[in-house]
């Protein structure tokens, strides 16, 4: 099947290089300490965070640190075949770890001991990308829930198809059989955090690839951050600064 | 939630004593409900209906299946509800399943009819294709996004703007089938009919605080109820289901005067949802038309 006709164009229409359109919300779920929405193209993810507040098990409380925990689950109408189990099964549970591991990295947790830190992660549509969209909700969410960071945490996917990279693939692209590149970097410091690949790739492939895939974590970056200042800027005009 | 102090727990109780409510509502006053339709645009219909803080997602697919062999003229539905652990911590990994299993049942209950599909408030048969052999399966999933209080009467009123969003493709019938075979069914991509909602009830929990009864209780003051009663009326005013909650026991005259009542708030909320989701409808065309 051609996923790059030969002028260029992707199933969607968009150029190798392109992003899919980035959309995010923050503040969506009232009740939560910070929340937010975040939408890569067709894939529409709600993070909700939950903290610091006092651990639930106390056996699992730490002394020095704050205990981060995460879920991420699927809602039964996010794919386009209705889902019988949204949450616990197999990739669900790698892909909460994975945000997890992910978020822990970045989070000042020695400022916060004996505390507890929940992240939500709920897909409401499922089209490729879905942990790269959860990770930038939950960036997204844990600034509005005020949690100290080191940094934003970002990340995009790429792939190799048809002989091109292409950057952000959607779920016809990701279900094709080529490899699947994710990306999780800090912007500002410029390290990479997160790095998980599926299939083959030769070595000097990859690392175009990998290279796109921080392009577009730069990019959502910069995006993320208008966010932020144009939330900060309504705070500051509700507060009469 | 953190715990309320006493003096919050009677300042609550007093304020609806006096048809004061904390945030300035009177008793059977809703919150402001705002619906969107078309949210998830895989499904053959969906909508979000936010009911203050209290955020619910409604979604319906439809899928060819085989009717009940019981009922060979009826389609069938399944109602499915999953809170999100975004609404509350609480509902994370397992914690969240007896209160999806509670209201999927209630929910079941007043827009599903009896064991046999009797007096169902979705009628049941239109969507049946060939009588005992093809049908519509229509999948109902309710997702909890964010919890205030009163889900129940959300996720009936999500639904029923699902339901007014659903598009169930035409199906032409290959009609040399013989009676005992599988028959051939052809589902048109370009050729849709909208879903006829207006028997369609909607649900309203009256929950009991003290000696009066208050129309769409938040979070706060459902911590206070003593007993809650969900009835389920349509257009016509008739009741199509009944549920109570609470272990607070009701004598019949209360639980008939709160009918009454519901039944009496039933006509505004009903026409309120009813101009939403036309409006929710109108733009969503809109926005259809203008991409």
């Amino acid at each position: 099947m051609e996923y790059v006709n030969p002028e260029g164009l992707r199933l969607d229409g968009r150029r190798p290089m392109e992003m899919r359109q980035l959309r995010g919300e923050i503040g969506v779920v009232s009740r939560a300490d910070g929340s937010a929405v975040f939408e890569m193209g067709n894939t529409k993810v709600i993070a909700a965070v939950y903290g610091p507040r006092e651990v639930q098990n106390r056996s699992q409380q730490l002394n020095d640190q704050a205990l981060v925990r995460c879920e991420y689950s699927m809602a039964n109408f996010s794919t386009g075949d209705r889902m019988r189990r949204p949450k616990g099964d197999r990739r669900s549970t790698e892909i909460s770890l994975v945000i997890r591991q992910t978020m822990e990295a970045c989070i000042l947790t020695h400022l916060m001991p004996r505390s507890q830190i929940d992240i939500f992660v709920q897909v409401l549509q499922a089209d490729g990308g879905t942990r790269s969209a959860c990770i930038n909700a939950a960036t997204l969410a844990l600034a509005d829930a005020g949690i100290p960071m080191r940094d934003l945490v970002t990340s995009c996917g790429a792939g190799y198809l048809n002989g091109t990279p292409l950057l952000d693939l959607n779920y016809v692209e990701d279900s094709a059989g080529g490899p699947d590149v994710t990306v999780g970097i800090l912007p500002k410091l410029d390290k990479v955090t997160l790095l998980q690949m599926d299939a083959k790739l030769q070595m000097d492939t990859f690392e175009n690839v990998m290279q796109l895939a921080i392009e577009g974590c730069k990019a959502v970056a910069s995006y993320i951050r208008e966010i932020l200042l144009e939330n900060t800027k309504q705070l500051e005009s509700r507060r009469g600064v | 939630m953190v715990g309320l102090s006493l003096g919050e727990q009677n300042f609550i109780k007093g304020g609806i004593a006096q048809d004061l409510r904390t945030d300035g509502r009177k008793r059977l006053t809703y919150r402001p409900i705002s619906v969107e339709t078309g949210v998830i645009p895989q499904a053959s219909g969906s909508a979000r209906v936010k009911l203050g803080a209290t955020d619910v997602i409604a979604s319906v697919k439809a899928e060819l299946g085989k009717p009940n062999p019981s009922h060979p003229d009826k389609g069938k539905v399944y109602i499915y509800v999953d809170c999100s652990p975004t609404a509350e911590p609480t509902f994370e990994g397992r914690g969240g399943e007896e209160l999806s299993l509670e209201l999927s049942s209630a929910l079941q209950r007043c827009l599903l009819g009896g064991k046999s599909g009797e007096g169902a408030g979705i009628d049941l048969s239109s969507l049946s294709i060939v009588k005992g052999k093809v049908c519509w399966d229509l999948y109902i999933d309710g997702l909890v996004v964010s919890s205030d209080g009163n889900l129940l009467d959300a996720l009936g009123a999500a639904i029923k703007a699902a339901l007014s969003n659903t598009a169930i493709p035409k199906v032409q019938v290959a009609a040399n089938a013989s009676s005992d075979e599988q028959p051939e069914v052809d589902v048109s991509d370009e050729e849709f009919l909208q879903f006829d909602t207006t028997g369609v009830p909607v649900i309203i929990t009256l929950t009991k605080v003290g000696r009066h009864y208050i129309v769409d209780a938040t979070t706060e003051e459902e911590s206070q109820m003593s007993s809650a009663i969900s009835v389920s009326i349509n257009r016509q005013g008739r009741i199509c289901g009944l549920t109570k909650r609470g272990g607070a026991g009701l004598d019949p005259s209360v639980i008939l005067d709160m009918i009454s009542v519901a039944k009496h708030v039933s006509e505004q909320l009903i026409n309120k949802l009813d101009s939403e989701i036309a409006a929710a409808e109108a733009r969503d065309e809109e926005d259809e038309m203008d991409s």
